[in-house]
């Protein structure tokens, strides 16, 4: 049986939306192993002493759900989901911490995920009245500018897309969170799922999965409003996409290393190599990849291979980081 | 021709990098062929015939020309294997299963002395002369 974590990030949000969202996830019909909320207000407080958490947290443990109250870094919700995409469980249910979900969401996202081969995140129907037309929706990413998001209406059948929106499950472990984003963490989900997408995960939205966002201006995690993050990170979501058809090859490593990748090199699709020792291998600067994309760390073989137990070579680890 | 490859690249703590054979002075002694040296400035000279800060396709010429090469845990282990010339491998704390090459001789004293974590900077382990093989050893498969 595959474990699963929901990960809530909040900020601003202790006594509007939070408490309903942490009631819908404990009364879902499929329930998480662990909830995590990752708290990231300027003044944490401690809410076992809230009377309706203390409820909360009571219901968790007669219902065996185990539960765990982390103070965030700050720094914006793309790190606390890059946390949770590390922390040892098959899947991660992130949930927004003004988005509730219906009963059967995560069941109906849990049996999609297993039971269709190669998934890499599922999401359903995040509503806000008035619900727009999303009847000519595609899901595609070219079309990211000119259509209304797919999951902003019900959704009518499973269909295939490149990018998910707000919350949604996915397959924890085999693509990163850009950390490179500002604090704002703008697009960082699009990223992270158009990533899985590149990848060769199936992105799906699926039916009878609604969550109700319930948008308030007070508080949240983007509670920013800074135009310059916003627009550095817009760069950086717009640099990605103009890599569409490349596989993006990051290598900030050793001599030894650029040789032992080279023998692969001709096995990857459209490669754009950004290194440090063109007499190897032709590349762009490090600093260059650094300022398309933000951050480089999703290319780094070394956290890969710590974060994979390697056992086998490395140039077999740069196969699966690449190939 | 015997290529010799001895260090591996400075750390930036300043000490011992924890791949450098220990005993390269002893293992010369008993090679009876000439040796060529090959590393990069500032590192410490063993044989008369050291060859510095040389291109790759300098080393790649070399590598062709001599008979067998012996070095540590580096890029060269990496450079001779694209250029198909197996030599020997002087292993300690890196594990040769995920950085060596199986076409070399890789010689390991014994997996104990392995870091745990293989993936992290090699500053944080210490330099351990009992954790590689000895001269005689070496000479076996010359």
């Amino acid at each position: 049986m595959s474990k699963i974590l929901c990960s809530i990030a909040t900020r601003g949000r202790y006594h509007t939306t939070l408490p309903l969202v942490l009631e819908a996830v404990i009364n879902q019909t499929w329930l998480p192993n662990k909830i995590v909320i990752f708290d990231d207000n300027d003044e944490p407080q401690d809410m076992r002493k809230e009377m309706i958490y203390q409820h909360f947290f009571q219901i968790m443990a007669i219902k065996g759900i185990e539960w765990e109250w982390l103070f965030a870094e700050k720094k914006g919700q793309h790190h606390i989901h890059q946390m949770a995409n590390r922390m040892d469980f098959d899947w991660i249910w992130r949930v927004d911490d003004d988005c509730v979900p219906e009963s059967t969401v995560l069941q109906s996202l849990y049996s999609c995920a297993t039971q269709i081969e190669n998934v890499g995140a599922v999401g359903g129907s995040i509503l806000t009245p008035p619900l727009q037309n999303t009847s000519k929706s595609t899901g595609l990413i070219k079309d990211i500018d000119s259509e209304p998001n797919i999951q902003w209406n019900f959704i009518k059948s499973i269909k295939e897309v490149e990018h998910l929106h707000c919350s949604f499950l996915y397959r924890a472990g085999v693509y990163d969170f850009n950390t490179g984003l500002s604090r704002v963490a703008h697009r960082e989900e699009t990223l992270f799922t158009y990533g899985l997408h590149q990848k060769g995960y199936k992105v799906l939205v699926v039916p009878n999965t609604v969550s109700w966002h319930m948008k308030n201006p007070q508080g949240g995690i983007r509670a920013e409003t800074k135009k310059e993050m916003y627009d550095h990170d817009e760069q950086i979501f717009r640099n990605t996409l103009s890599f569409n058809d490349n596989t993006v090859v990051v290598l900030n490593s050793g001599l030894g290393d650029h040789i032992v990748f080279n023998s692969i090199l001709g096995s990857i699709k459209n490669p754009v190599v950004f290194g440090c020792y063109p007499e190897i291998i032709p590349c762009r600067s490090i600093a260059e990849a650094q300022y398309l994309f933000g951050s480089i760390d999703q290319w780094n073989i070394y956290a890969k291979m710590d974060q994979w137990k390697w056992t086998d070579s490395l140039e077999n680890a740069y196969r699966k980081l690449y190939l | 021709m015997i290529l010799i490859h001895p260090f591996a690249k400075p750390l930036r703590n300043g000490k011992t990098n924890p791949k450098n054979y220990p005993y390269w002075k002893e293992l010369i002694a008993v090679i009876d062929e000439p040796i060529i040296q090959i590393g990069v400035e500032g590192e410490e000279q063993l044989v008369p015939d050291f060859r510095k800060n040389l291109t790759m396709l300098e080393l790649r010429h070399l590598l062709n020309e001599c008979r067998i090469w012996i070095g540590v845990d580096s890029f060269f282990q990496h450079l001779a294997w694209d250029c198909k010339k197996p030599g020997i491998v002087l292993w300690s704390v890196s594990d040769p299963i995920i950085y060596g090459h199986t076409e070399n001789i890789n010689l390991l004293e014994n997996r104990v002395y392995l870091a745990k974590n293989q993936f992290l900077w090699w500053e944080a382990t210490e330099h351990n002369p009992s954790s590689f093989v000895k001269p005689e050893i070496v000479k076996n498969y010359l």
